[in-house]
């Protein structure tokens, strides 16, 4: 089939959106059901890519409009791309069957329509080849995130939601800027016909445009100064909404990042943005995983071991180097399972008992046993045992900083871990030797979901070989600029 | 020497910045949200001009070689729609809050800690 039918990425969520007011005549179920359709189509579609990208090794390029790039937009779905747009739309499609029982809040259709365009616009920042367009996408991305945060309608979600448009805006402002300079500079948009002209841009326009656009990613991708919404939204939004937050909206922000990064190596002042960006990673695990540690509600404290972790990802991007990007998508990877699962099980303790305080999840082993069990196994994953999925990427990501030669980096982020093995613990030992309760039912479809993602987890834990092949294919798409460069088919203008 | 737009963009920026930073009351951070857009999209606009230039509008007289960089212009419209759906999601978001709380100012807006 022709690769250009993988704008239907972009399309169908846009488009079912629009269906989402004629679909609610139907009734409040219809809404759901129809989610949970659109999702499982998307998710089709996405794995129709993966396998496309992943059996051919060549990657897809949608020429909007059929005008060649630099002219057109192009959208670049490469290895990267196609493993993460497949896993935004499984992530989407489980959410979609977690929400059936989940979001009772009224009303249900300008939820399900925010909720297609959150899983469009994280398609679109990673599928995009351009830059103003990557803006628009992220705007599409960080609006509807604003409003699936004030969704609840409580004080806390209203004041969630205001804290992430303030610093949401300041970054999209600076990350405009950035895109002024760098635009004044070269005269393009297009992240092919920039990596060409990058060598030739004026090092302090380079320095200053990159380290903006950085700065405003950086809202996106909850890096240190900047993350202080995350753990409000995180708490106040619905809890389906709060694991595609984790699981791939914040992936998004830091893959653009890390595209941008890369693309722009040839510039002169390169690596002064890359030394900035690993200090901000290295606080932002360090900083998390102690506001961690002295949590009472569990999925603020989850919400902190996100951000630790996706600090971690921004290090291994920022090390410049072929195996610290490998590491780093590696993780991604895992971490959108490992997170996925773990909000998934929290939401579901929610739902079924009423709060996420510590004091709900005493007895839980009793009373879910399932969903303890499920925790259990992303808790243990999470801290990075081996056996599990995320040791692995841990340890390449470690491997790939001291390969670096950044020593205080692992060091800092080494003691990091032990931080957060002490707070999981604490979270298992709650579970399963405090308090009493008898059982409860805990509904077939979130046990089978959780019950996917465990398998998965320990699936990849104990063979990784396969899951670590498609990283680097994935990792070699964002480093070697060359590669990218020939394979998109750019018109001869300009240099 | 700077050109006049481009600083003056620079300083509608900072003015922003400064309101968003500085100010207490929940709406004057708005504005000063809205003014550092404002900014921006004089900023992107300068980048385009060509001096001596007309509208890139093709009619009688003005060819593809008199017309300033079309480009920004596209990339303002967009943004000053999305700066209007930013603000107008804000101002909603500050009704709520005033309901909820009943202040708007940022100091009292506080039962998220930790």
């Amino acid at each position: 089939m022709n690769g250009q039918y993988a704008s239907l990425l972009i399309a169908l969520p846009l488009i079912s959106a629009f269906f989402v007011p004629l679909i609610k005549g139907l009734g409040k179920k219809a809404v759901k059901y129809y989610l949970v359709a659109i999702t499982a189509l998307q998710t089709g579609i996405a794995a129709w890519v993966f396998q496309q990208v992943y059996t051919s090794g060549e990657p897809i390029i949608v020429m909007a409009g059929g005008w060649k790039p630099p002219v057109g937009i192009n959208l670049y779905i490469g290895h990267f791309a196609a493993l993460f747009v497949l896993i935004v739309a499984a992530v989407s499609f489980m959410m979609a069957v977690f929400s059936i029982r989940a979001v009772e809040v009224e009303p249900i259709d300008k939820y399900a329509m925010l909720f297609l365009l959150l899983m469009l616009g994280a398609t679109g920042m990673i599928a995009t080849g351009d830059l103003f367009n990557l803006f628009v996408f992220m705007e599409i991305t960080s609006i509807t995130a604003y409003a699936l945060t004030a969704y609840n309608k409580t004080g806390e979600a209203a004041e969630a939601s205001m804290k992430y448009i303030i610093l949401g805006g300041i970054g999209s402002s600076f990350f405009l800027i950035g895109v002024a300079l760098i635009y004044g500079a070269t005269g393009t948009l297009n992240m092919a016909h920039l990596a060409q002209l990058a060598g030739a841009i004026d090092p302090t326009v380079a320095q200053v445009g990159l380290a903006l656009i950085v700065f405003g990613l950086a809202v996106e991708a909850e890096l240190f100064p900047l993350n202080a919404w995350a753990p409000d939204a995180y708490q106040a939004a619905p809890h389906p909404i709060t694991a595609m937050f984790s699981a791939f909206v914040v992936k998004a922000g830091l893959y653009a990042m890390a595209r941008l990064l890369y693309i722009m190596q040839a510039a002169e002042s390169w690596s002064s943005v890359l030394k900035m960006l690993v200090i901000m990673a290295t606080l932002t695990v360090f900083v998390a995983e102690f506001a961690a540690l002295r949590q009472r509600n569990v999925k603020r404290m989850i919400a902190y071991s996100s951000i630790a972790q996706i600090g971690l990802i921004a290090l291994a991007f920022a090390l410049g180097t072929q195996a610290g990007v490998d590491a780093g998508v590696f993780h991604m990877v895992n971490h959108a399972i490992v997170k996925a699962l773990l909000f998934l099980a929290i939401g579901h303790v929610a739902v079924t008992l009423g709060g996420t305080s510590l004091e709900h999840f005493e007895g839980l082993g009793k009373r879910m046993p399932l969903t303890a069990f499920a925790i259990t196994v992303g808790a243990v994953a999470a801290v990075g045992i081996p056996l599990f999925n995320v040791f692995w990427s841990k340890l390449r990501i470690l491997l790939a900083t001291l390969g670096a030669g950044y020593t205080w980096a692992a060091a800092l982020v080494l003691i990091a871990s032990v931080v957060e093995a002490v707070y999981y613990f604490r979270l298992i030992h709650t579970m399963w030797f405090a308090g009493e309760g008898g059982r409860i039912g805990e509904g077939v479809a979130v046990s089978v979901i959780l019950l996917v993602l465990v398998a998965l987890v320990i699936v990849i834990g104990v063979y990784p070989d396969y899951a670590w092949s498609i990283a680097q294919k994935a990792g070699s798409d964002i480093f070697n600029v060359a590669q990218y460069v020939k394979n998109v088919p750019l018109m001869g203008v300009g240099a | 020497m700077i050109s006049v737009y481009y600083f003056g963009a620079i300083t509608l920026i900072l003015i922003g910045l400064y309101a968003v930073l500085v100010k207490k009351n929940l709406l004057k951070i708005l504005i000063g949200l809205s003014i550092m857009e404002t900014g921006v999209n004089l900023l992107l606009v300068s980048v385009g001009y060509v001096a001596g230039k007309s509208a890139p509008i093709l009619s009688e007289g003005i060819g593809p070689a008199q017309a300033v960089d079309p480009i920004p212009q596209a990339l303002v419209l967009t943004a000053i729609v999305i700066g209007v759906a930013t603000t107008a999601m804000a101002l909603s978001v500050a009704i709520i809050l005033h309901e909820k709380y009943g202040t708007l100012n940022v100091e009292e807006i506080r039962r998220l800690r930790g």
